[in-house]
């Protein structure tokens, strides 16, 4: 029975198996081609799903609602879980909300996957700087500034440089901060906006010589604009250059009438300009006046000044400079300088003396009192 | 089945004579069926070439079948519960509820075999039904398992692929007319098919089939198992594309101290398995045994319980949870929060799973191992800070403990996590942390799930697990010391019969040229004697009369077949075929098994 069933089924075999094969070659075509249509019904379907999910989730991030943009970035991850701007997305908007762990472990992922990406760099470096991981963010900034960005986001990088240096700022490694400004110098280009904020850093430096320049640079690409005009001026004022700073303070005070401390830095830098006895090519009597206003301001400035007890006990005493002040003050007349030449300097030293022991003992003094201090700080080498 | 048949033939081929009378016969029944012996090996050949073949074809339609499969459960998950991350409270109880109603209908009235395990279903197959699944199963499990997964139910997809795969390898096989034993070997092929597409992981799947399934390796079921989870993995991709279920982060080992932490991790996972095996196995006999008529309402309770739990804030132990894993994988959770996802997706599986969803239980297997790794990993990294931590590490590690310790595949557990991961570096933590799930397991709950599953459905299958570890009695259990001096084939018979009578010992072992033995019976030697042949030497006397021998290492089943023919088999050396360690009888054997029954 068993052999004959053996030789049944082998023969059966040996008769169907080509049939068979055919068969079951042409069901698999038509059951591959029935799924393939069904598989691009599916991806066409997964594809859609996911733009939709992600372009809700990009708006909702761009305009700032995180809360809402998580579950869209998370649902468009659903259909398309390897999409690395989703999760970008996403990641950025855990940030948004502050959930800076979660946000950092798809970043590191990401990071894993494109460590040239300059975004996810950008991202890391932040939460690792809100984490005081100072040198893991350095370390990510870096990366960032070299890294590749997407076309069109070029500038991210002077950005990110820029977002650098503030940092570093922040962290008081100035010299670091010096010098990434100095690179930026160089890429910054002729953009009147970037040279005005390249020139507030170096400001912050204070690096008042670099500022006067960016500042310089962003006035050649637009002479009119009042935050380079203020900080020309400043950088000006700061540097002593008080001419140059009169002419942009005056600028950007023309500009904006409302900018009081420009207004005020203005008016010092004239009276400097105009008090200053000890400038070249001054006439003799507007010298001698200069003088004489010098040397009143200073007697009026240390009457004025009442002086602390601590300050009293150190070094020279009010009393020692009033005595002084007062057995110049008979010789301080136009005939008495013109007599004595060394006169002007000798009250001028005393004017000086004056002024910076009563700025130390009173605090800020007044307009004159502070061209006079300015003045005193030009020819401070002299 | 001829492929058992051929391996015994293969192990009996030291043994001797029968083993070759064996051999030969398929060759004197195919003379007998008047086919000449190269026809009938042309035959045979013809028949394994095509059923390597078939394995192909079976695999490629169980790699298309998991394909819709998957779609299927993403296209319920988006209809049934909306498209969003983030959904409407209503909807979560109301979807997992509703479903479960509708597979409750369908799973008493239309698809009742859709219940249950498809891994038992297809063990039953193979030893019960001769190989048969009907069809209607495997549509029941589609769509049930579709709709129950995608609505939320905490089920995988994997248990219903491999079932599938398994019932369209028997439906293919119907329609070839295979032999019997071709047939029952088909659905094991199918099962790792669909095993293989819906992990993406045709070495595990291939493994598990073996390991769980069909218990024993052979090159014949080897290369079809292969074939087909190959050929189905091959065409799932095509579709699915190549990535694996989890996006893997780096794993690493820094530190042998830190295999510490991993011990730790076995031990809890191992626990933890036995929580949910027990689970299991004590609620599933309640829910069967309720009045029929909450058999409507237990599917849609369960759905609506899981669909409160993700409302009270763990959606995450809805449906597969794939992307979860790879968000834990990935750092995404707390310790704390992982260790809470675990404990409450043992207790949905539970729910879905006893209820009678139709679903598998690999995915939340997986799932809560992931957990219950992270969170162990992060939970020690918070007491001990200098333990290197990576969640992925712990999680991979987690997935391969309760794998070994809920399924109780070891093998498959290790590999699978391997094979997930592609790192070699976790081989070390993985074998140390399922190592200990494995023992813990099997120390506190003896019957793996599969059978305790099983054996509640009415079938006595084969435990894999028990065939593995029971104790095998070997000849040298039962054989004796030689009663007498072995002669040699130059010896005279009449030295032969002087011996026999000293020892008084019914028969003497005589060596024969060629490592050959041969037995010298009292009866048959005074026989000789009568005939005035005592000068005989016993070599010229014996040289028809060789027998065959066994070594003491052999199975002790293995003498059975020589024993009723032969009054005692010598048992040799291995290491010198003429060195005799002792002889075994039938009376030796049937002891020594008598004695093993009452231990």
């Amino acid at each position: 029975m068993a052999t004959r069933s053996y030789r049944l089924d082998s023969s059966r075999l040996l008769r169907r198996e080509p049939v068979a094969l055919a068969v079951l070659t042409l069901a698999a075509i038509l059951a591959f081609l029935f799924v393939t249509g069904l598989s691009r019904m599916f991806h066409a379907q997964q594809d859609a799903l996911a733009q939709r999910w992600s372009s809700r989730g990009l708006t909702d991030l761009q305009a700032g609602r995180y809360a809402d943009a998580i579950p869209e970035f998370r649902a468009a991850l659903l259909y398309s879980r390897d999409d690395f701007d989703f999760r970008l997305g996403l990641a950025q908007a855990l940030i948004g909300l502050h959930r800076n762990a979660e946000a950092y472990t798809y970043l590191i992922n990401l990071w894993g996957r494109r460590p040239e990406n300059g975004v996810v760099n950008l991202e890391l470096a932040r939460i690792a700087a809100e984490q005081g991981q100072t040198e893991q963010a350095l370390r990510s900034y870096h990366n960032a500034i070299y890294a590749n960005w997407p076309a069109g986001q070029e500038s991210r990088a002077t950005e990110t440089r820029f977002e650098l240096v503030e940092y570093l700022l922040k962290l008081q490694a100035r010299t670091q901060a010096e010098s990434e400004l100095i690179s930026l110098a160089a890429s910054v280009g002729d953009d009147a906006a970037q040279q005005t904020r390249l020139g507030a850093l170096f400001q912050r430096i204070p690096d008042y010589e670099h500022a006067l320049a960016a500042f310089r640079r962003a006035l050649a690409a637009d002479s009119h604009d009042p935050a380079a005009l203020t900080g020309a001026g400043t950088a000006a004022y700061d540097l002593g250059r008080y001419s140059i700073a009169e002419r942009y303070l005056q600028d950007a005070v023309s500009r904006n009438p409302g900018d009081y401390i420009s207004n005020d830095r203005l008016r010092i830098a004239r009276l400097v300009l105009q008090l200053d006895p000890l400038r070249p090519r001054i006439r003799a009597a507007e010298r001698d006046r200069n003088v004489m206003t010098a040397f009143a301001a200073a007697g009026d400035r240390l009457k004025a000044c009442p002086v602390a007890a601590t300050y009293a006990a150190a070094g020279t005493s009010k009393q020692d400079l009033a005595a002084q002040w007062a057995k110049l003050k008979p010789q301080i007349t136009p005939s008495g300088l013109r007599r004595d030449p060394d006169l002007t300097t000798t009250a001028m030293d005393l004017v000086f003396t004056v002024e910076r022991q009563a700025s130390e003992w009173c605090g800020t003094p007044t307009t004159t009192d502070s061209a006079l201090l300015l003045i005193a700080k030009l020819h401070e080498g002299n | 089945m001829g492929s058992i048949r051929n391996s015994h033939a293969s192990a009996q081929t030291s043994s001797g004579a029968p083993a070759l009378a064996e051999k030969n016969a398929p060759a004197q029944a195919a003379s007998a069926a008047g086919l000449s012996p190269a026809g009938v090996i042309w035959s045979v050949f013809r028949e394994d070439r095509f059923f390597l073949v078939l394995s192909v074809f079976i695999g490629i339609f169980a790699g298309l079948a998991v394909v819709c499969f998957r779609f299927a459960i993403d296209w319920s998950r988006i209809y049934l519960l909306g498209t969003g991350a983030e959904l409407s409270p209503w909807r979560l109880i109301l979807a997992p509820a509703l479903a479960g109603l509708a597979i409750a209908v369908l799973t008493i009235h239309v698809f009742p075999a859709a219940r249950g395990s498809g891994v038992n279903q297809t063990k039953a197959a193979l030893y019960i039904y001769d190989g048969y699944i009907p069809f209607k199963t495997a549509i029941g499990k589609f769509i049930a398992s579709s709709v129950a997964i995608g609505a939320g139910h905490s089920l995988g997809p994997e248990d219903p692929s491999l079932q599938i795969g398994a019932t369209l390898a028997s439906a293919i096989g119907r329609r070839m007319k295979l032999s019997r034993d071709r047939m029952r070997l088909l659905a094991p092929v199918g099962a790792a098919a669909g095993l293989a597409a819906a992990f993406n992981a045709p070495i595990s799947a291939v493994l598990f089939v073996i390991e769980e399934v069909i218990g024993r390796w052979t090159a014949g079921i080897l290369g079809s198992v292969v074939l087909s989870a190959v050929s189905s993995v091959v065409v799932m991709r095509s579709f699915l594309g190549s990535e694996s279920l989890f996006r893997i982060p780096p794993v690493e080992l820094r530190r042998p101290s830190e295999l510490v932490a991993y011990c730790i991790l076995g031990i809890i996972g191992g626990f933890a398995s036995v929580a949910f095996s027990s689970g299991i196995g004590a609620l599933r006999p309640r829910c069967r045994n309720m009045p029929q008529w909450t058999q409507y309402l237990q599917p849609a309770v369960a759905g609506a319980l899981i669909g409160l739990i993700a409302v009270l804030g763990a959606p995450q132990v809805m449906g597969a949870g794939y992307e979860y894993m790879d968000e834990a994988m990935h750092g995404q959770f707390t310790w704390q929060f992982l260790a809470i996802l675990a404990a409450l997706k043992i207790l949905a599986t539970l729910l879905s799973f006893v209820s009678g969803t139709p679903g598998g239980m690999f995915a939340p297997t997986l799932f809560i191992g992931a957990m219950l790794g992270a969170a162990v990993g992060g939970a020690e990294h918070a007491l001990l800070p200098h333990f290197h931590y990576t969640a992925g590490t712990y999680a991979l590690v987690g997935m391969g403990v309760l794998f070994a310790g809920f399924l109780r595949a070891p093998m498959t557990s290790v590999f699978m996590v391997l094979e997930v991961s592609g790192n070699y570096t976790i081989i070390v933590p993985v074998i140390v942390a399922n190592t200990f799930a494995y023992v813990i397991s099997r120390a506190l709950q003896p019957v793996p799930i599969f059978d305790v599953l099983s054996r509640q459905d009415g079938l006595d299958l084969p435990s894999m697990e028990e065939l593995r570890e029971e104790d095998v009695l070997r000849v040298e259990d039962a054989m004796q010391p030689s009663p007498g001096p072995v002669l040699e084939c130059d010896d005279s018979l009449d030295r032969g019969f002087l011996e026999q009578e000293k020892s008084s010992c019914p028969f003497l072992m005589v060596r024969l040229p060629a490592n050959g033995w041969a037995c010298l019976e009292q009866k048959q030697a005074e026989a000789w004697m009568r005939e005035g042949r005592g000068g005989y030497a016993l070599g010229t006397l014996l040289t028809d009369a060789r027998i065959p021998y066994v070594h003491p290492d052999q199975p002790l089943d293995t003498v059975l077949r020589y024993v009723d023919r032969w009054p005692v088999v010598p048992v040799v050396n291995r290491a010198n075929l003429r060195k005799l360690e002792g002889v075994i009888s039938q009376r030796d054997v049937l002891a020594r098994y008598r004695d093993f029954g009452g231990e």
